[in-house]
């Protein structure tokens, strides 16, 4: 699924952002703006991919998952999953704001960045493991039939 | 490596959105549970845009984008003032009060 692959490069990018800015300085905050805004476009694409998936398709799988042996995969984990992104999308939306600041000589800037970036890659590894969990819940229903 | 000087406080748009981005995080938790708690307010929302959760995300994104604006005019244009401390406190605060609320609210209350 692309909104999976997407949601990785979210993840991977606010662990290097969250790095870079542990040692930020006057030659990597370029590249620090840039992976913030990278990020944001992993997510938003992620999103995009993944919210017209939900839209369109997401009831055919809702349905097996419900009549299978792990329907908390759908009231519990899918639930939580689609409005905990719309979390994550706001705080990446935010991450090239917060990044605009100059990092290389403003400790405070550093420390909202610091803060905003291990947010969101707690959130994006929630996500990437209640969709394993949802993927499942199809799986087992489609095994027990 | 950082150099000895260091600048303190933050831009007045890293401060407005900041906030924002907490309330919209508590709005977003608020509007599950009215959704799942009312069927009036689902059917609305389903009505709006054709899908519950499309209405439910322009929400949270238009309060975002709105109250961040709205928060970097205040003080005549010198933006909402506060300690950097308070604001990860504040946006913190707010990201997990509203995803405690969704799972508590998925967990026991629905």
């Amino acid at each position: 699924m692309a909104h999976v692959l997407f949601g990785v490069a979210c993840l991977v990018a606010a662990v290097w952002i969250f790095v870079d800015v542990l040692h930020a300085t006057e030659t990597n905050q370029v590249r620090i703006r840039r992976m913030s805004r990278a990020a944001a476009v992993f997510m938003w694409v992620a999103f995009c991919i993944g919210g017209y998936w939900y839209v369109v398709f997401y009831k055919v799988d809702k349905a097996i998952i419900l009549k299978g042996p792990w329907p908390f995969a759908h009231s519990f984990f899918m639930e939580t999953k689609e409005h905990l992104v719309i979390m994550l999308l706001v705080l990446v939306t935010y991450l090239p704001i917060a990044a605009a600041n100059n990092l290389a000589t403003n400790k405070d800037a550093r420390r909202v960045v610091l803060w905003v970036a291990g947010m969101i890659a707690l959130v994006a590894l929630l996500m990437e493991g209640e969709g394993a969990i949802i993927a499942m819940g199809v799986k087992v229903a489609l095994l027990a039939k | 490596m950082t150099p000895d000087t260091e600048n303190v406080g933050v831009s007045k748009y890293t401060i407005a959105f900041g906030l924002s981005a907490a309330l919209a995080s508590v709005v977003n938790a608020l509007l599950v549970i009215a959704k799942e708690k009312s069927q009036a307010v689902q059917a609305g929302m389903q009505k709006l845009t054709g899908h519950h959760w499309v209405t439910h995300c322009v929400t949270v994104l238009v309060v975002f984008g709105f109250c961040g604006w709205l928060f970097a005019r205040a003080n005549g244009g010198r933006g909402m003032e506060m300690s950097v401390n308070r604001l990860i406190g504040t946006l913190v605060a707010g990201v997990v009060v509203g995803g405690l609320v969704i799972v508590g609210f998925y967990l026991i209350g629905d």
